[in-house]
């Protein structure tokens, strides 16, 4: 994760050092903005996966040395198939025509995707699933 | 682990093989829109953007039938507006773009022996994100002011709602922020995988140039998509809602330019980079070397990714209003990493063994025809020559050599390198090589003579020329050359369903006999979870070193394979 971090942090320094020259020769307000801005998302995450990286020690992925076994056995819990995602999608699409076409369609839109994301969300909680 | 695989049925009473029932199609159906699986989101991303490149390929027939001769022809003006409009919107928006996804979907998570993605439902909500995005933009050509017209970078005030009153172009800003969502989901997936799925061993400095760009295209992905996003959104809000974020009279025009392209620019090396890394995953295995220059590549792509930030005005030197110096600079800047990576891939077939399989077939093609649009592309960054050309059927050219020239030429070879891979069958080499020479030869007699025209003076997007004009011989030469292209897409499909009934099973881990990177230690097609066994990680070629041991670099103990908890 080190290495991760590092990119987002070098692309922070860039974007910073890069956004200040520009706005230096230009003077022009919306592409210093951007590119500071930039910088500034990108700080954010170099900062978080460096400080993560520090509270953990010594990943098995980032030591070159690592054995397979090595490997956390209790890799995560893998949604074996949803059908969730299916609907928020296209509740999005109905939001998004409901604004062009009438109000009706967003109040519809909005109903399916509190069903599905409610749906999403418990998806693992109940039932078969459960745990 | 949950339940994962899906049971094995061994039918240890009949000694015959069941009679495979012929497919319950719903089952299938069911099966693949309610799929976690990477590999199979993956392919619903290759497959959908496939049918939108088929889709915008007919309109740019469309497009080179009506400007072979003066006149028009087959459609009115404003529907050809509307063809080149969405002819530019699909092949960026719903074909390139979830190509690069589709590609990282299938192919990312096997190389760094991964199990899944990071966020398996994000990722098919990714994909239905795109899909009805893509539906949305789709639906705007049954609208009755048809669809939207204002070319693809939806210059205001053109795409405002006095100049653009219909509603297909409502239809065209909210499908592309919904597709746009969805990639941008994806990179976030992508970016955590990468970061946090890596198996043991397999350090950064470890994982193929594929996946390094795959990691460097998601984070371009979150600087420029949100940006389109906020634009795309603030131009909906101006046109139904009446806000002036855009207006004219606040600088708005060149506002949105501003916006647009510092997502735009960003966005043609989202569009090339992971290709990039299919081409250097395949020069290799061609060449029997290892990559030359691993460290470098992975920096020029860092570097690329980096200076693309910072070269968005290049779109609007003839504006007035950009500080040209600064931007023709960086623009120049990135022929540099640019070179560094040709500089690698000539270097790795440097004495190498290099055999012309269909992929590396389409990887020559690709070298040569991306070289030349980057070249057109530094004439292109110099400001002087640029006011000349701007415009033209010159840039017309210059993008179609680098993006055809990455994007199709790559996809096409990744594609029959990683098809063993994903359906367990080997594509045909002959008909491989027939639709390589009809896609090269129809490719450059298409776009090559546009440099001329565009030198000449044609401009882009416009419908109609006089024969007086001049430009009547160069362009039905292009036409002719655009029938090839159409047709080798009929090959390529022909081929796919012909060696789908005929081709034998594909019984080893690596068809191709030198394959570097960890997709090639697992079966083809890769189980549920990927990997029944993992090979220990100590270069950036395991399973290179699995299946040739005597030649690995680092002589691990009777280079044993590892059997792993983490996938069972």
């Amino acid at each position: 994760m080190k290495i991760g971090g590092l990119s987002f942090a070098l692309g922070a320094v860039f974007f910073l050092f890069v956004g200040g020259i520009y706005y230096f020769v230009s003077g022009d307000e919306i592409g210093t903005t951007a590119l500071v801005m930039t910088g500034g998302l990108a700080f954010l995450v170099a900062f978080y996966v460096l400080y993560t990286n520090k509270r953990l020690d010594g990943l098995p992925e980032d030591r070159a040395n690592a054995e397979i076994d090595e490997a956390d056995p209790e890799y995560g819990f893998y949604s074996p198939h949803s059908w969730w995602p299916l609907p928020v999608g296209f509740a999005a699409m109905l939001i998004a025509l409901g604004f062009i076409f009438g109000a009706w369609l967003v109040v519809l839109g909005v109903s399916v995707l509190m069903i599905a994301v409610i749906g999403w969300l418990f998806e693992y909680y109940r039932g078969a699933f459960a745990r | 682990m949950t339940i994962l695989n899906d049971p094995v049925a061994a039918p240890t009473a009949s000694p015959a093989p069941k009679q495979v029932r012929r497919g319950h199609l719903g089952r299938t159906v069911v099966k693949w829109v309610t799929s976690t699986d990477h590999k199979t989101i993956g392919y619903l991303y290759l497959i959908t953007s496939f049918v939108w490149f088929i889709l915008a390929g007919a309109m740019a027939l469309v497009i080179r039938a009506e400007l072979a001769t003066p006149g028009m022809q087959f459609v009115s003006l404003e529907q050809y507006n509307q063809l080149f409009t969405m002819h530019g919107t699909i092949m960026l928006f719903l074909f390139a773009t979830p190509l690069y996804v589709g590609f990282g979907n299938v192919i990312m998570p096997l190389q760094i022996g991964s199990p899944d993605v990071a966020f398996p439902r994000l990722n098919m909500l990714g994909y239905w994100l795109f899909f009805f995005g893509g539906f949305t933009i789709l639906l705007s050509f049954f609208t009755p002011g048809g669809a939207a017209s204002f070319g693809w970078f939806a210059y205001q005030p053109l795409s405002n709602a006095v100049n653009s009153p219909e509603v297909g172009a409502d239809l065209w800003l909210l499908g592309l922020a919904m597709g746009g969502l969805g990639t941008i989901l994806g990179a976030v997936n992508f970016i955590t995988t990468i970061f946090c799925m890596r198996c043991p061993g397999m350090t950064m400095f470890r994982m193929p140039i594929f996946t390094w760009t795959i990691f460097i295209t998601s984070v371009l992905v979150l600087v420029a998509f949100p940006i389109l996003a906020a634009a795309l959104l603030m131009a909906f809000i101006d046109r139904q809602f009446g806000a002036v974020v855009f207006d004219a009279e606040n600088g708005g025009a060149i506002l949105w330019q501003h916006l647009f392209w510092f997502f735009g620019h960003p966005e043609v090396y989202i569009l090339a980079l992971p290709f990039f890394g299919i081409a250097s995953e395949i020069i290799p295995v061609f060449s029997r070397k290892p990559i030359f220059g691993y460290k470098g590549l992975v920096f020029a792509t860092m570097a690329i990714g980096a200076l693309s930030v910072a070269v968005w005005a290049h779109h609007m030197y003839v504006t007035g209003s950009v500080y040209l110096p600064f931007f023709a600079l960086m623009t120049m800047l990135i022929a540099v990493p640019t070179g560094v990576k040709f500089f690698n891939w000539i270097g790795t077939m440097w004495r190498g063994s290099v055999s012309f399989e269909t992929p590396m077939l389409y990887t020559m093609g690709f070298l040569v025809t991306f070289l030349f649009g980057g070249l057109t592309g530094i004439i292109l960054s110099a400001p002087p020559l640029d006011f000349h050309v701007s415009d033209s059927y010159f840039v017309v050219a210059h993008f179609h050599y680098v993006v055809f020239g990455t994007v199709v030429f790559l996809m096409f070879a990744g594609l029959y390198f990683w098809w063993p891979k994903m359906t367990g069958r080997m594509l045909n080499e002959k008909l491989g090589h027939v639709q390589f020479w009809m896609v090269f030869i129809g490719f450059q007699v298409t776009f090559l003579v546009q440099h001329w025209l565009g030198v000449q003076g044609m401009p882009r997007r416009y419908g109609d020329y006089l024969a007086s004009d001049g430009f009547t011989t160069l362009n039905t030469v292009s036409s002719i050359g655009s029938i090839l292209v159409g047709l080798s897409t009929l090959v390529f499909i022909w081929n796919v369903l012909w060696t789908w009934k005929n081709a034998p099973k594909v019984t080893v881990d690596d068809p191709w006999g030198w394959g570097g990177s960890l997709e090639w230690a697992t079966s083809c097609p890769p189980p549920r979870h990927n990997f029944t066994s993992l090979p220990r990680i100590r270069s950036e070629r395991p399973a290179f070193d699995l299946h040739h041991p005597e030649l690995a670099e680092h002589q691990p103990s009777g280079a044993t394979q590892v059997t792993s908890g983490s996938a069972t």
